[in-house]
């Protein structure tokens, strides 16, 4: 990641505003108060123009405040000075799948490997931008070279069993997981992924099991992810279970309350328990945060139905059936 | 009148059998009740079967029977949709001699590759479908041949039903790139009145079902289409050797269904779009009930990986599509599924008919419990069907009382339709033993591993037809397999229970009485059956109406509603035979 890139210190040429502006940067950047260390760099930078490689900096502290856009601007400016600098390539096409440009930021890995070999980080993002294209074989291809080139790099492996998994090589997936797993015993991301990967080979309780676990592993999180929440709790609707599932979800909704199928389980739960005040308001939410998903105008069709709102129910099951049928076929891989 | 060697066990049977195609004289409707006895038999009646009850038993008597039959898939490196679909079985008595007969479809070669365009055709006997006859000792003889029932194209389905009413009943086979229309000639052989019948269809034809959807006493025919396919060399699945994978659904545009409107002089009009029923689908399985109870049947459709349909008849020869707001379009969280087979029967004795289809594995098989109000509850959770299919996938299913306790059980043919599940998912397997689930009147409980060997084989199970094969009043079931044999399934159940097997034949109504709703009344229990050749996965099964009595040795009352409208009752009826109910002119009309 960009943080544990060393911030290598040029000598700067110039005035002392620059030099002073740039080390201000530089030690806000290391206590972690990137907006100040943007701003300073950028002054540095105004001072004394290509003198220096503040504009790299900056674009560094913006990548910390996932300022992408911003990030990209000043590492164009800076490679129009400095167009051999891997570092700059290297973070430009990290910069740019997360500005979801995957081709573009293809590109740009495919210049930046001219001037140094790619770490197993760079080959991970390559990946991952093949992910972005719906390329999931070559999407392997690029994990499974990060994996090898870092064979500890858990978030590597983390992704190239989500994309396994994605593309059903299970045995592959849970490989992958379960070593995330060696390297962190308590990453509830790759438990939660042990989830998935028992319901689909019909081991309920099993997927549950792991859901709980992950769910517990990441009760310390700063960050705590809603998806065990929603996996357990989905899993225990189908089991009929709908009370017990209810305060999963509702966790689930308050960890990601714009999450569109959180808010369509939630509302769905409370419409098997004929909550039916409650149900509308989640379901409501759920198609307006996912206008074109014929499930939650399903489920809201058969609530206004309960209601016994049926020209409400007409029209969503109307809908329904619009977006079911405007469903394009798929293109094989 | 014993067809198979004895068990030592008192199998599914009771007493003499009396297999009487008696006229019968009945009658009675609505406001003065006729009551008429049938000579012998007995009035007591005592509760049912004990939910408890017992496992079934199925004993595969395929190599006894004389049935030798190997459905050729043609598998090739290119995986065309079609090798992995296999085909149906049909139990129907063509010659009229009250023993069924068994028709099965059959595949062709595929070169490999196939050319874009190809409608394959049968080269040799290996290809053909073939019609077995049962003789009198109960085993079977092959007179394809002698029928003229080889066929031609890459068979997928077939339907049975009595079109031009002259007592004898027709084939009707779905295969792929056009079909083939059959008429029972009556000695023993068929011509393919196809061409003048004008029901060729194109495209890729599955299930198909004989129904009158008009009234009109003649057999109009439902030809679903699975998809908008070609032999394209489209590569599925991983770029791995041995990995390449049958294509999704999802790679195809669904196709609009044939509907035939029975002239009545041996041709057929084309009127999908006309009558309402021409909504693009990928079907593979269909069934008819009237779910409404309104007087007119109705039309579910099995569709895969979309929403599944039903068809509500309006009454005015015209339908509407109404899955979604009945609620049977979509499982419980309201997402598609892999609709493959379907039954329409009444499994919770409520006098409405249920719904219950097939699917693929970790999507659970799909029941709807009918709520009598148009509207249905996805019943799957709640019944134990959830679990006791969630690792398994189904094509041909029925529900059928195996141990005639009166509550329909499910008999269902699985294995995976992708034969590289396993290098995927290694916990889900291509090949699956049959599943018997028994209905306690409560709920469904899994009993195929005390059923009998034939659950712990593994097969690439696909079509599969129900019917008494032996008149012995206990159901049977033929079961085709992909690339594989087709297996004869016995059932030897050991029960004390009682039964009744009735045929109907209908004189305003459709010869057969496709349609009819029978409702059974005894001392414990009320159950219902509509008459049909058509549910499960291409295939067709004996149209006799089958109900378990239970404990209960007289019906105390029957009651046909046949699709003429007209409403006739039996009472008193004894248990453990095969009647004939006649459609009476002149009663009361529904």
């Amino acid at each position: 990641m960009l943080c544990s890139l060393l911030l290598l210190v040029w000598a700067i040429p110039g005035t002392s505003q620059t030099s002073d502006n740039l080390a201000r940067g530089l030690s806000e950047f290391r206590a972690g108060d990137y907006g100040a260390a943007a701003a300073h760099f950028a002054r540095a930078e105004e001072a004394a123009p290509g003198a220096t490689d503040a504009l790299l900096y900056e674009s560094k502290a913006h990548v910390h405040l996932e300022q992408f856009t911003a990030a990209e601007t000043a590492l164009r400016r800076y490679l129009l000075l400095h167009a051999a600098s891997g570092d700059a390539l290297y973070l430009l096409g990290y910069v740019l799948h997360r500005e979801s440009k995957a081709t573009e930021s293809l590109e740009t890995y495919t210049k930046a490997v001219q001037y140094r070999a790619p770490a197993g980080d760079d080959l991970k993002i390559v990946g991952l931008n093949y992910v972005l294209l719906n390329d999931y074989p070559d999407a392997i291809k690029w994990l499974e070279k990060a994996v090898e080139a870092e064979p500890k790099n858990k978030e590597a492996w983390y992704f190239l069993g989500r994309a396994y998994y994605t593309k059903s090589r299970v045995p592959e997936a849970r490989k992958a997981f379960l070593t995330v797993l060696e390297l962190d015993p308590r990453d509830a991301k790759a438990e939660n992924n042990l989830g998935l990967i028992l319901e689909s080979e019909a081991q309920p309780d099993a997927a549950m099991d792991a859901y709980r676990k992950a769910i517990q592993w990441q009760e310390q999180s700063v960050r705590p992810s809603e998806q065990p929440f929603l996996n357990l709790g989905s899993l225990l609707m189908e089991q009929s279970r709908v009370g017990e599932a209810i305060p999963l979800l509702q966790k689930a909704v308050e960890l990601a309350p714009r999450d569109a199928i959180c808010r369509l389980k939630l509302g769905t739960a409370y419409l098997r328990l004929g909550k039916l005040t409650d149900a509308q308001r989640d379901l409501e939410k759920a198609v307006q945060l996912a206008p074109d998903d014929p499930v939650a105008h399903y489920q809201l069709g058969k609530l206004y139905k309960e209601m016994k709102a049926l020209d409400r129910a007409k029209t969503e099951f109307d809908r329904t059936a619009e977006l079911q049928s405007r469903a394009a076929p798929s293109k094989p891989q | 009148m014993k067809r198979w060697p004895k068990t030592a066990v008192r199998r599914c049977r009771f007493g003499k059998i009396d297999v009487r195609f008696a006229a019968v004289f009945l009658c009675l409707m609505l406001h003065v009740p006729l009551v008429v006895l049938v000579a012998g038999q007995e009035h007591a009646s005592t509760p049912p079967a004990s939910p408890s009850g017992t496992p079934g038993k199925f004993v595969d008597i395929t190599a006894r029977s004389g049935i030798n039959f190997r459905y050729q898939a043609s598998h090739t490196s290119k995986k065309y949709l079609p090798e992995t679909m296999g085909a149906g079985v049909a139990l129907f008595d063509y010659d009229n001699d009250g023993r069924l007969d068994i028709f099965l479809v059959n595949g062709t070669p595929l070169g490999d590759p196939t050319p874009k365009g190809t409608i394959p055709q049968k080269t040799g006997p290996q290809y053909w479908n073939r019609l077995y006859h049962q003789k009198t000792d109960g085993t079977f003889e092959d007179v394809t041949e002698k029928a003229g029932l080889q066929g031609t194209g890459y068979g997928l389905g077939v339907a049975v039903g009595d079109y031009d009413n002259d007592g004898y009943e027709d084939l009707y086979v779905t295969a792929y790139g056009g079909n083939k229309l059959y008429h029972n000639n009556g000695d023993g052989t068929f011509t393919d009145v196809t061409q003048k019948a004008g029901v060729g269809g194109s495209g890729w034809s599955t299930s198909a079902a004989w129904v009158d959807l008009d009234g009109d006493g003649f057999l109009d025919l439902v030809v679903l289409r699975y998809l908008e396919w070609d032999f394209d060399d489209i590569w599925c699945g991983e770029h791995k050797e041995g990995y390449r994978a049958y294509c999704h659904p999802d790679f195809f545009k669904p196709v609009s269904p044939l509907v035939y409107h029975n002239n009545g002089d041996g041709t057929f009009t084309e009127v999908a779009a006309k009558l309402g029923l021409a909504r693009p689908g990928k079907g593979l399985g269909l069934a008819i009930a009237d779910y409404d109870r309104d007087g007119h049947i109705d039309l579910f459709v099995a569709n895969d990986s979309m929403v599944e349909f039903l068809y509500h008849n309006k009454g005015n020869g015209t339908f509407e599509e109404v899955g979604l707001p009945s609620e049977v379009a979509v499982d419980i969280d309201g997402r598609t599924y892999a609709g493959m087979g379907v039954d329409f029967a009444d499994y919770d004795n409520d006098g409405w008919p249920d719904i219950v289809v097939t699917d693929l594995a970790n999507q659970r098989y799909a029941l709807y419990r009918n709520n009598g109000d148009g509207s249905f509850t996805y019943a799957s959770t709640t019944t134990g069907i959830s679990n006791i299919t969630l690792a398994h996938s189904g094509w041909g299913i029925r529900f059928l009382d195996y141990d005639n306790d009166g509550w329909k059980d499910l008999l269902i043919a699985q294995g995976h339709d992708l034969d590289t599940v396993e290098l995927t998912l290694p916990n889900l397997r291509y090949r699956e033993p049959m599943l018997l689930a028994r209905n306690t009147g409560k709920g469904f409980v899994d009993v195929s591993t005390e059923s009998g060997a034939v659950f712990q084989k593994a097969w690439v199970a696909r079509g599969l037809a129900s019917g008494d094969l032996d008149n012995d009043g206990c159901l049977d079931a033929v079961v085709s397999t992909n690339d594989g044999p087709a297996y004869v399934l016995h059932n030897e159940t050991p029960t004390e229970n009682h039964w009744i097997l009735l045929k109907l034949v209908g004189h305003q109504s459709n010869r057969d009485g496709i349609g009819a709703e029978v409702k059974a009344t005894t001392a414990s229990i009320t159950q219902s059956a509509t008459v049909t050749t058509t549910s499960s996965y291409l295939s067709a099964s004996d149209k006799r109406v089958h109900f378990g009595l239970g404990k209960d040795n007289v019906v105390q009352q029957i009651q046909v509603r046949w699709p003429s409208g007209i409403v006739q009752t039996l009472k008193d009826i004894r248990a453990n035979q095969i009647l004939q109910i006649d459609e009476q002119s002149g009663s009361v009309r529904w």
